[in-house]
């Protein structure tokens, strides 16, 4: 109450101690701390303000109520307790004073489940129950069952439960459940049965035992099942195996032979690894046997043949990147011959010009003169260059066959070397490695590119298995029916062979014994001689592979087949002097152009025995060609050293283009041509040069195709431009063009 | 090296604006040189490199393809490589000389 009553609440609910006194520690706390600050005011108001709270029911004592003192005794006497109870006694006959009952009185006794720690019932249950605690002397408990009788009865089996006895008392290892039973052995030995030893005792102890052991049952039977032992015969005996101290043994095996390895792992590398087990398969599948065969063969030319082929690579490498050294040198000479279009052609109306580029020569040709030129049919860019001689005076005695590639304008790629002068060569169609070469003594020799230049495929032997003079020009034929190459080739001996390629020889045919039509003339002793005629060139017709062209040194042109050789199909009177070259028009086959020393260019149609259209030079033409790329359009070199350009669509009458290409008098152009795909030519002259030009954009002028008509390709538009062209010059009447009032061209 | 490869080499040589030619065999040893000898294996060694660098970028855009030749056009020379497996060949050019 006093300290409900100091408690300073304001709420009413916490009034208890603990409250309290924290709330009197508070007090304090703030106490000092308002005594070290030195201010007390702060403090008194808020005690003031402080109310009792006290219940509404609590009694109003006055102060003299509150004052008044009561007093209460305590004494040691149970004054409840009835002191006189008395009770009969049949023993003593009389009523004697009943003993006193106590003090203590029960009021509640309740019995509960629950053990005290210290107490012995708990003490067994926490060993039975707990594991790691020392077993129970289970058996102990039907030991003691059997043996009650046995102690209530006589002493016989004595012996028997000693030894269970003892046996017991072995396995039980409460050391002190023991010492307590061997004191109450001893009395009770004493007090019921003098004669049994001391070792008896423990028997009877376990009996004594007998009791809590029951009640333990029932505390155990709920935790555990126990196992039923036979309670008569039985025997239990416990070994404990001797337990192998533990060691470690360590041993260290001698470490395995470690080596770095880095790369890197490359997708490419993946795929060559891929294709290596790919090849690999491949040769597995063959047979074994091949491949030790085909190994021996090769391990005996292994060396010479890799060598070889490791040349053949370096050689390569070299001639690319000697093209490289060219291009660089020659930088700005490349970029005219792809790119510059001559700007001032659109101011020149109908005229143009050529625009030099490279120069091709080789050292070893210096003196010797150019005397023939073809494109190869493949490789646009390469062309072969034929070094002999025109002149019968000054014969070498060697020859040249370059092939140079505008890739590498300062070295020939392929050079063939002969033992007379190169006349004229011809590049397989099919084979762009097949090169046959006529040479001035009437042999020919057909050398693959590919193998080596040094020495002649074939080459033609004897005296009658060759022209007796030199070969004026070479075409390769269509195959034979059989698939045999073969070639014709045509000389001044006035006859036209044909050579097959067998096996290991040249097979030679003559197709054709030119002779002059009204050559017969009396020979001596009045027999008659025919006349022949010395062949110059030679053509084939694109079209039909049986029909040929020859121009004679006699200025005539024969129409020849293969199929038979007496009899020429036509004959053109075409020039005063000897025909240098003819040439049959790219898109119509009917049309073909003719030179010769006579200064004169003459347009022939086929079957028509006068010219459509007739040049006159100025000097003797060595060569003339139609372009690949307009039907109206054909170029011709003479020997003043200038080139023509003719359009003929543009000017009928004189060339679009006249230009020098080599100094007048010391040098003379002798072969040109043109290039399949781009637009430049290349000339030859007698120095041993070859010059490429290139043609201005007036020179390759091409048909622009009418407006309604825009679907037509640009050869169909070729074609019909020619043919209106000639449908102007058929319409004049035969004998109007008189040869001889040729337009002169001057330049 | 055969006959017609050393006159190619030599032909080489005598072209416009050449500096020099260097022969690598494929241990990436310098065989033959024109130019001195420090020059010579400074470029053989960076070439190399380059070169192996070059063909990986080659091979790894498309493994079927390859690496065939090689030009490095600098301020004063183009450098052209011919890396082949078994050797390369460097040429140098001063392409304005």
């Amino acid at each position: 109450m006093s300290d409900n009553a100091v408690a300073p609440t304001q709420d009413v609910g916490s009034a208890d101690d603990l409250s309290d006194q924290q709330d009197e520690q508070e007090i304090r706390s703030s106490k000092s701390k308002t005594e070290s600050g030195g201010d007390s005011e702060d403090f008194d108001p808020w005690t003031k303000s402080r109310q009792l709270a006290k219940p509404d029911d609590q009694l109003d004592l006055t102060e003299a109520e509150l004052g008044e003192e009561f007093t209460k005794v305590l004494t040691p006497t149970n004054t409840n307790v009835i002191r006189n109870l008395v009770v009969f006694s049949f023993k003593e006959g009389e009523y004697v004073p009943a003993p006193l009952p106590g003090n203590t009185v029960t009021l509640i006794s309740y019995p509960g489940n629950s053990l005290h720690v210290d107490s012995e019932e708990a003490r067994l249950q926490i060993e039975e129950s707990d594991e790691i605690g020392v077993p129970l002397p289970m058996p102990n408990y039907s030991a003691v069952e059997a043996q009650e009788p046995v102690v209530e009865g006589d002493g016989e089996g004595d012996g028997e439960s000693d030894d269970e006895n003892k046996s017991d008392a072995g396995d039980d290892k409460q050391g002190d459940e023991g010492e307590t039973e061997g004191d109450d052995q001893e009395e009770e030995g004493k007090a019921a049965d003098g004669e049994q030893e001391a070792e008896e005792g423990d028997g009877e102890a376990a009996v004594e035992d007998e009791e809590p052991a029951d009640q333990k049952k029932a505390v155990v039977s709920q935790g555990k099942k126990r196992k039923l032992i036979n309670q008569f015969n039985y025997c239990e005996r416990a070994a404990l195996t001797f337990s192998y101290p533990k060691r470690s043994v360590d041993t260290q095996t001698v470490p395995p032979p470690r080596s770095q390895f880095g790369a890197n792992v490359l997708q490419w590398v993946i795929y060559d690894s891929y294709l290596e087990d790919f090849e690999e398969q491949q040769k597995d599948s063959t047979k074994q046997a091949d491949r030790k065969r085909s190994m021996q063969q090769k391990k005996l030319t292994d060396k010479s043949l890799q060598a070889e082929q490791l040349n053949r690579k370096y050689l390569k490498c070299w001639q690319i990147l000697e093209r490289m050294i060219n291009q660089n040198i020659f930088d700005d000479i490349a970029h005219d011959y792809r790119y510059w279009e001559d700007s001032a052609d659109e101011f020149r109306e109908g005229e143009g010009n050529l625009l030099p580029l490279w120069k091709f020569q080789y050292e070893k040709t210096k003196k010797m003169s150019v005397t023939d030129i073809i494109f190869n049919p493949c490789y646009y860019d390469l062309f072969a260059v034929c070094f002999g001689s025109h002149d019968f005076m000054k014969q070498a005695n060697e020859g040249y066959l370059c092939l140079f590639t505008v890739k590498n304008p300062s070295f020939p790629d392929y050079i063939i070397q002969t033992d007379c002068g190169v006349m004229c060569c011809d590049i397989h169609p099919n084979y762009p490695f097949l090169v046959v070469v006529g040479l001035y003594d009437g042999n020919v020799a057909v050398y693959n590119l590919r193998e080596n230049c040094r020495e002649p495929l074939y080459m033609s032997k004897g005296v009658n298995g060759k022209h007796s003079e030199c070969v004026w020009q070479l075409k390769w034929g269509p195959d034979m029916n059989d698939g045999e190459i073969n070639f014709y080739s045509v000389s001044s001996d006035g006859r036209v062979f044909n050579w097959i390629l067998m096996q290991n020889k040249l097979w030679v045919t003559t197709i054709i014994t030119l002779y002059l039509e009204n050559g017969l003339v009396d020979g001596p002793d009045g027999t008659k001689l025919t006349l022949k005629s010395c062949g110059c060139c030679m053509k084939f017709h694109p079209i039909d592979p049986k029909i040929f062209l020859i121009g004679t040194e006699d200025g005539f042109i024969y129409k020849c087949s293969t199929a038979f050789s007496s009899k020429y199909l036509m004959t053109y009177n075409a020039h005063n002097m000897s025909v240098y070259r003819i040439d049959f028009n790219r898109f119509n086959s009917n049309i073909f152009v003719s030179c010769g020393g006579d200064w004169r260019v003459k347009v022939w149609e086929d079957m028509r025995a006068d010219p459509l259209f007739i040049f006159d030079l100025g000097s003797a033409v060595g060569d003339v060609k139609w372009a690949p790329y307009s039907s109206t359009v054909f170029a011709a070199v003479t020997t003043e050293g200038k080139v023509y350009v003719f359009d003929l669509n543009v000017n009928k009458y004189k060339a679009i283009c006249v230009q020098a290409v080599v100094p007048k008098r010391k040098n003379k152009l002798t072969r040109l041509s043109f290039n399949e795909k781009l637009p430049f030519i290349v000339v030859g002259d007698e120095k041993g040069v070859t010059t490429s030009l290139k043609l201005s954009p007036n020179l390759r002028v091409m048909v622009k195709p009418p407006k309604k008509q825009s679907y037509l390709d640009q050869t169909t538009l070729q074609i019909a431009k020619l043919e209106k062209l000639l449908s102007l010059v058929r319409e004049l009447p035969e004998g109007t063009i008189v040869p001889d009032t040729a337009t002169t061209v001057r330049s | 090296m055969s006959q017609e490869v050393e006159e190619t080499l030599k032909r080489i040589q005598s072209h416009k604006g050449v500096v020099g030619t260097i022969v690598v065999n494929n241990e990436g040893i310098p065989v033959k040189s024109t130019l001195d000898n420090t020059t010579t294996v400074q470029y053989a060694g960076l070439m190399n490199q380059l070169a192996d660098k070059a063909r990986s970028v080659v091979r790894d855009l498309d493994p079927s393809n390859d690496l065939t030749f090689l030009r490095v056009r600098s301020k004063k020379h183009e450098i052209m490589v011919a890396p082949d497996k078994d050797f390369i060949l460097i040429v140098i050019q001063n392409p304005t000389d």
